[in-house]
């Protein structure tokens, strides 16, 4: 009888613990990917298995947990279009179309593997629970489940350095765990004013065989904004927040 | 007259090298290693792009058809009839502190009918100021593209009418002085933000809005309201009647949107015609609304389906008697060679009678599958559009394809499908093929 009220008293004093744990892992893991209000450079690359490929190049900017906004500088076709994230609700501004007009999460507006939530990433504790966490020796294994239905991805496992605290591989799965895709994470560097990270996401999908999507990083720098910037009525203004 | 005609083929072969000059230039480029270059990010004060288009069309005419009377009256087409059509489109940009200089310039070069003609356009050109992110003052010519709906917008009160067939396409805007004011919030109520705007119409400037001498007033106030998108316009001045509007857009799941719009017309003069070409008018106030969703299914089908009500629209029977006008001159035109009762229809079907899907009730269908078979970038759709008072209907199926960056090819086909007296049987083709080649510079 002893036994099994220290093994109770044990698993019900263990479990918070460990969530706690998750939480914090998982928020610093964040942290370390991006500071939490920023302004970066990414060119998005997708490439077929003949080796063609079609490249895009975003400035994006971010404030807070629950706002992002993307601009399209290149190439021509897509120049001048942005998206914009705002908690759950994202929009996308075409400049021939003259207006913005409401997406999806699930929709791409680039097509290949990316979609607009790999776009318009938020932080992942800001749209997931930690399930569970593996000590995998080198490296952490979070098990991630979405906190709502609107998020693009139900679970994701996360493999994250154990010192770093970055992540290394993270695999996107359905409700019924079926892989949709996975992102590498490659290439560490120091960006300045301590923000060292992975400049090269690697992206491959069962989905999409013989196809790889490839993000490259550059200049990210924390940087403030009004919240003003993140409203549906600036978005065709997008590019005057550039310097 | 032939000087000219000579002068606007030798421009339409002129255009053609340029454009296939454009697209080998761009093949020399995809073979581009790729990199992320500071040059790629750089901001510059200018920025000049745009497209270079050609667009053939092949018309499968109906020489029954009223319209088809109306417009060749006085000639024999055959069965089929060819386009060449193309377009440059250019925005340029300038930038300079609060300051942007914004000029959106279109040129059109047509051979139609066995006749060439061109037009150059501004479709923008405006001076913005921005003092802060939270506030924008615009001067110049503007599109505003109020309103939810994919392919109608019953509450763009201050824009030209879209073409349901191709919704996506740049309209030329008006001159007018409006604002931007955004202010954000936390809570449920998200963002305000507020737009005024002033529309003269005077003798040359904006003189196709409505009466001319005119200063008219609009304001647009945008709600972000519990997760949606709630707009409250009015437009008011003694160019057209004063009207009230109203639209919404919500993403119901991630995969689910849906919207609206209502738009309340004060003392709306309708101008009609019976068989004869005596015209009538009659004014009442009414009502034009749309119902909308765009559901993106497990398998990546976006589908996008919308009811519109169009107060302002004829009725069958309308469109009937203005049929039997067009007959009727015809008949005189064959039997004493009268083009009278001609002109007259002619006037009538320039106006209110030509504009896109001028009755009352329509439903919109387009089903569009990304990358099917795993082939990237290549998009095939159907659209219809269905007449719900004459049940005659346009179906066009198309497929596009743009693995070559900065290349847009399309294939489209359009069969309007009607008995006698419907909106689409009475259109002059039956079918239509037009591949579009658009490359973005």
């Amino acid at each position: 009888m002893l036994k099994f009220i220290i093994l109770f008293m044990s698993l019900t004093l263990a479990a918070p613990v460990m969530a706690l744990d998750g939480e914090q892992l998982l928020k610093q893991i964040d942290r370390n990917l991006n500071p939490e209000s920023y302004e970066l450079y990414r060119k998005l690359i997708n490439i077929e298995p003949d080796g063609r490929k079609k490249e895009y190049v975003l400035f994006t900017v971010k404030k807070g947990r629950d706002k992002v906004a993307a601009l399209f500088l290149s190439p021509a076709s897509d120049k001048g279009r942005s998206t914009l994230r705002l908690g759950d609700n994202m929009w996308l501004y075409i400049p021939n179309v003259g207006k913005p007009v409401r997406i999806t999460s699930l929709q791409s507006v680039v097509g290949g593997i990316f979609n607009n939530a790999d776009i318009m990433q938020l932080d992942y504790a800001d749209e997931y629970n930690v399930e569970k966490i593996e000590d995998q020796g080198k490296e952490y294994l979070l098990y991630l489940k979405a906190k709502t239905k609107t998020v693009a991805y139900d679970k994701l496992n996360l493999w994250a350095d154990k010192d770093k605290k970055i992540p290394t591989k993270i695999e996107c799965r359905t409700e019924a765990d079926m892989l949709i895709k996975t992102l590498y994470f490659k290439e560490i560097k120091d960006f300045g004013a301590g923000i060292v990270r992975p400049a090269v996401i690697e992206t491959d999908s069962p989905l999409y065989r013989g196809y790889k999507s490839i993000i490259i990083v550059a200049n990210i720098k924390k940087r403030d904004f009004k919240d003003e910037i993140f409203t549906l009525t600036f978005m065709p203004n997008m590019e005057s927040l550039r310097k | 007259m032939i000087e000219v005609r000579i002068r606007l083929k030798w421009k339409g072969v002129l255009c053609f090298i340029a454009w296939v000059i454009i697209i080998c230039s761009s093949s020399v480029f995809a073979e581009e290693k790729y990199k992320l270059d500071i040059s790629e990010i750089e901001k510059k004060p200018y920025n000049l792009n745009g497209y270079a288009e050609f667009r053939p069309v092949l018309n499968v005419v109906d020489r029954d058809a009223a319209l088809y009377k109306l417009k060749f009256y006085n000639r024999d087409e055959g069965k089929t009839t060819g386009e060449y059509n193309f377009k440059f489109l250019i925005d340029g940009s300038y930038e300079k502190d609060i300051a942007r200089l914004f000029l959106r310039l279109s040129y059109d070069l047509n051979y139609i009918n066995a006749s060439w003609s061109d037009n150059l356009k501004p479709y923008e050109a405006s001076l913005s100021l921005k003092p802060s992110p939270s506030l924008t003052l615009d001067i110049g010519k503007k599109t505003l593209k109020w309103g939810k709906g994919y392919a109608w917008n019953p509450v763009a009160f201050i824009d030209r009418p879209k073409d349901p067939d191709e919704p996506d396409l740049a309209l030329e805007g008006f001159w007018v002085i409006s604002a931007d004011y955004i202010r954000s919030f936390p809570g449920p109520l998200k963002t305000v933000s507020f737009t005024p705007v002033f529309l003269p119409v005077l003798d040359n400037v904006n003189d196709d809005f409505g009466k001319t001498g005119q200063a008219n007033v609009g304001a647009k106030l945008y709600l972000l309201f519990y997760d949606t998108d709630i707009d409250l316009i009015f437009f008011t001045g003694g160019s057209r009647p004063s009207r009230y509007g109203i639209d919404f857009s919500r993403n119901i799941t991630s995969s689910l949107e849906i919207h609206g719009e209502l738009a309340y017309i004060e003392d709306f003069q309708k101008k009609y015609t019976d068989g004869q070409g005596n015209i009538f008018s009659s004014t009442y106030d009414t009502l034009s609304y749309l119902f909308g969703v765009r559901y993106l299914s497990q398998r990546e089908t976006t589908y996008i389906f919308e009811y519109y009500r169009n107060g302002t629209g004829f009725t069958k029977e309308e469109f009937s008697d203005f049929y039997r006008l067009i007959n009727r001159a015809y008949q005189s035109y064959l039997t004493n060679g009268s083009e009278v009762l001609l002109g007259k229809a002619m006037n009538l079907s320039q106006g209110n009678y030509g504009r896109p899907n001028p009755m009352k009730d329509y439903l919109y269908l387009r089903i569009s599958q990304k990358e099917p078979f795993d082939i990237l970038y290549f998009t095939p759709a159907l659209t219809t559009i269905l007449n719900l008072r004459d049940f005659s209907f346009s179906i066009s199926p198309e497929v596009s394809y743009t693995a070559i960056t900065n290349l847009e090819l399309r294939l489209k086909a359009n069969f309007l499908v009607g008995a006698r007296d419907t909106e689409f049987g009475e259109k002059p083709n039956d079918f239509r093929l037009e591949f579009r080649a658009r490359y973005y510079f």
